[in-house]
């Protein structure tokens, strides 16, 4: 019997342990790139250069970064909870890549099509608020508790108004499937969901900025008043697994941000349709999305923690239940009609 | 066994609370403890070496106890045993980013030993690069208000702003730093040529980018007016109680500054006004410093209109010899009133200097004010009272 590559491809152990690796690597090359983007925009920002002297205008700098954390010792504190302490970075990685299983990345490219591919994604992320903890908590300082407990009550309450926003996208999609999601919002810009669900397109997005612990919502870490937070023990690669899915979790968030109200992979206008390169769509929105977080880091300074729960439960939640009920409101009039 | 004493000492030094110590069992009625929490001396918000004790209960700060000393470098006893002009070097040392006022202070108590009469153009120039100083303090200051608060772009505008100063300082004195270039008679050099252009220049865009690149990106930011406003609030009559001096004195309104109500070297011919606040909190004091750069560059425009000529340098002799007594310099530096007591025994050495930094009393604000805040208050607080390291410790 003679298999072609896509027979061979599609032999499903094969196809599991494949994707799996090109999830991994797709993981590994967004942290590098978005550490690159990230250090070029804030140079930029702020009237500095950047890296460019590691090859041509400083692109291999990430390789480079990897190269040195390889080669570093990793450290623990003497009374450390060993297994917590480094069963934390992993713990924080695993959902960041997990969660790009179910990813559409243009039409039909998508390594499982989960028909509760969004339940998926919440189910999954919420995990990383235990990475955080256990990092805090393995550690044994006092400062990575205050961080790892500020992270915890962040990441949790910031979930309800980042579900609440998830809920109008399913009301309108009738799917908890992304496919289905991105197929829904077909046919030019003003068919995608930021539209009619505007309020709840911003929640999600500060919501998702909370998620992922990025300024001005980056209280876990704090770097000036508990230095590093959670991540203030690890050194190595233990520190840079966290970092890694850290932007990891950032390029999720904006990727789900698109899927979610910026259609996915569907182009713009319809004449632009680039059928199975339609991922250009999908990439192109998704790095102006992350731009759009870099800017607001390098940017404005931190909320305070009163401040930010305050932020989310008196404002975010309502707002995404108000819109709610506008939305079935609307559908009901518009249905009955 | 450690003796009690001991154990009580190394336990505070281990960062224990003392209130812990008395009663080590303290729960309140969920059977909940306070967290002790060292912060410092090495902490990226410290501004140098500065170590907290502090006793959180959640974020919110039970107690605030600091420690100095930890950048000690016997700066009053070195002064002792070097000649009257070799001290000036040591005094640029003592608070590293306004040096320049460091060595006018200690100058004009040595002139006062004297009863030296300075030439008008140097005290010009003087009172020119002291202002250049402020600015030079004052713009860092604000940028590390910022960083403190957690945006980290501003620094590095500010530092634009220092750098290009630090450059003018390079062209007239010689050194980007640690200056040495006010002595004792009037200053090292006359401004070198089109210097005086440089500066007018310089001050002239500094006015232009001041609106947009400071008030406008950091007022205009609401996260920074909740994280500043109503925090590290302080009355009047608690200011005035403390012995606080400079920005965090005339944040809660008081009308104080050396430059007006004592004036001294050239400050007499100048016409600006003292910048005050009524609120006395962090946003206050932001307030404050920017508009006292902008009195600086009005000050910088005044003396630069009106440049006396003649020579830069009195003549002393060549051995300085002050007859027994005592002088008092009092400066306005950037963070409060800098004295300088020297006391001479006829010697060409002091018989004993000693500087009163405005760190060291202004430090005190923390122990009054941060408790009761919550811990990310802290850093604000510090940026209120911006002390220096090398100031405080001296």
């Amino acid at each position: 019997m003679v298999w072609t590559v896509v027979e061979y491809l599609n032999y499903e152990p094969w196809r599991f342990l494949v994707s799996f690796a090109a999830v991994l690597f797709l993981v590994l090359n967004i942290a590098g790139i978005f550490t690159m983007a990230e250090r070029k925009a804030s140079a930029y920002i702020q009237l500095r250069y950047g890296p460019n002297r590691v090859g041509p205008r400083g692109l291999l700098q990430p390789a480079a970064d990897v190269l040195k954390l390889f080669s570093k010792e990793n450290l623990s504190p003497n009374r450390a909870d060993l297994w917590i302490f480094l069963a934390a970075p992993i713990a924080m990685f695993i959902p960041a890549a997990a969660v790009w299983l179910v990813m559409p990345f243009a039409p039909g490219a998508v390594i499982v099509d989960l028909n509760i591919a969004i339940l998926f994604f919440v189910a999954i992320t919420s995990i990383g608020a235990l990475g955080v903890i256990m990092a805090g908590y393995g550690s044994r300082s006092a400062f990575s508790l205050l961080g790892a407990l500020r992270g915890a009550a962040q990441m949790i309450s910031y979930e309800v108004p980042l579900i609440l926003s998830l809920l109008g996208v399913i009301m309108l999609a009738g799917s908890l499937s992304l496919v289905d999601v991105v197929n829904a919002q077909s046919g030019g810009f003003w068919h995608w969901y930021f539209l009619p669900l505007l309020p709840m397109f911003v929640v999600f997005y500060v919501a998702g900025l909370a998620e992922v612990k990025r300024v001005p919502f980056d209280l876990p870490e704090g770097e000036s008043e508990i230095v590093g937070g959670y991540m203030v023990e690890y050194s190595g690669m233990t520190w840079a697994m966290i970092q890694a899915s850290e932007f990891a979790m950032m390029g999720l968030m904006a990727a789900m941000n698109v899927t979610l109200f910026l259609g996915g992979w569907q182009p713009p206008l319809d004449f632009l349709d680039l059928g199975a390169f339609n991922w250009i769509w999908f990439g192109l929105k998704t790095a102006l999305l992350t731009f759009t977080f870099q800017w607001i880091r390098w940017s404005v300074p931190r909320l305070r923690m009163d401040q930010l729960m305050d932020l989310g439960w008196k404002i975010l939640v309502p707002a995404c239940l108000v819109w709610l009920f506008v939305v079935a409101g609307a559908m009901l009039v518009l249905q009955g009609s | 066994m450690l003796s009690e004493e001991r154990r009580i000492e190394s336990a505070a030094l281990s960062g224990r609370a003392a209130g812990r110590l008395a009663n080590p069992d303290v729960r309140d009625e969920f059977g909940l403890e306070t967290l002790d929490m060292s912060m410092g001396p090495q902490h990226p918000a410290m501004h140098g070496l500065l170590r907290l004790i502090l006793e959180l209960d959640g974020e919110t700060v039970v107690r605030c106890d600091t420690v100095m000393g930890y950048l000690h470098r016997s700066k009053e006893k070195i002064s002792e045993n070097r000649m009257y002009p070799a001290v000036i070097p040591i005094t640029d040392r003592i608070d590293y980013m306004n040096n320049i006022a460091m060595e006018y202070g200690y100058v004009l108590a040595v002139e006062k030993l004297l009863d030296a009469e300075i030439p008008p153009r140097a005290d010009a120039i003087r009172a020119l690069m002291n202002e250049f100083g402020r600015i030079m303090s004052h713009i860092p200051s604000i940028g590390f208000l910022m960083l403190e608060l957690g945006a980290f772009t501003p620094i590095l505008y500010a530092f634009r702003e220092r750098e290009r100063i630090q450059n003018i300082f390079e062209a007239v004195t010689g050194a980007r730093m640690m200056f040495h270039y006010i002595r004792i008679g009037g200053v090292k050099a006359d401004l070198p040529e089109g210097i005086p252009e440089q500066m007018w220049n310089y001050i002239e865009g500094l006015e232009q980018r001041l609106q947009p690149d400071f008030v406008d990106l950091i007022e205009g930011n609401e996260i920074f007016i909740a994280r500043t406003r109503g925090i590290g609030k302080m009355t009047q009559e608690k200011a005035v109680e403390m012995g606080l001096t400079g920005v965090p004195l005339r944040c809660t309104g008081a009308e104080f500054d050396v430059r007006k109500h004592y004036p001294y070297g050239w400050y007499k011919n100048l016409d600006f006004d003292v910048i005050t606040d009524t609120e006395g909190d962090v946003e206050a004091s932001y307030r404050v410093r920017i508009g006292e750069v902008k009195q600086s560059i009005r000050m910088i425009k005044q003396i630069l209109e009106d440049l006396p000529e003649g020579e830069v340098m009195a003549d002393l002799g060549r051995r300085i010899r002050p007859a027994e007594g005592d002088g008092i310099g009092r400066v306005e530096s950037a963070r409060g009133e800098y004295a300088v007591h020297v006391v001479s025994d006829g010697s060409d050495t002091p018989y004993r200097v000693h500087y009163r930094t405005p760190c060291t009393v202004n430090m005190q604000l923390l122990q009054e004010i941060v408790p009761g805040h919550y811990l990310p208050d802290i850093m604000p607080i510090m940026g209120l009272i911006d002390p220096v390291s090398g100031a405080w410790d001296k």
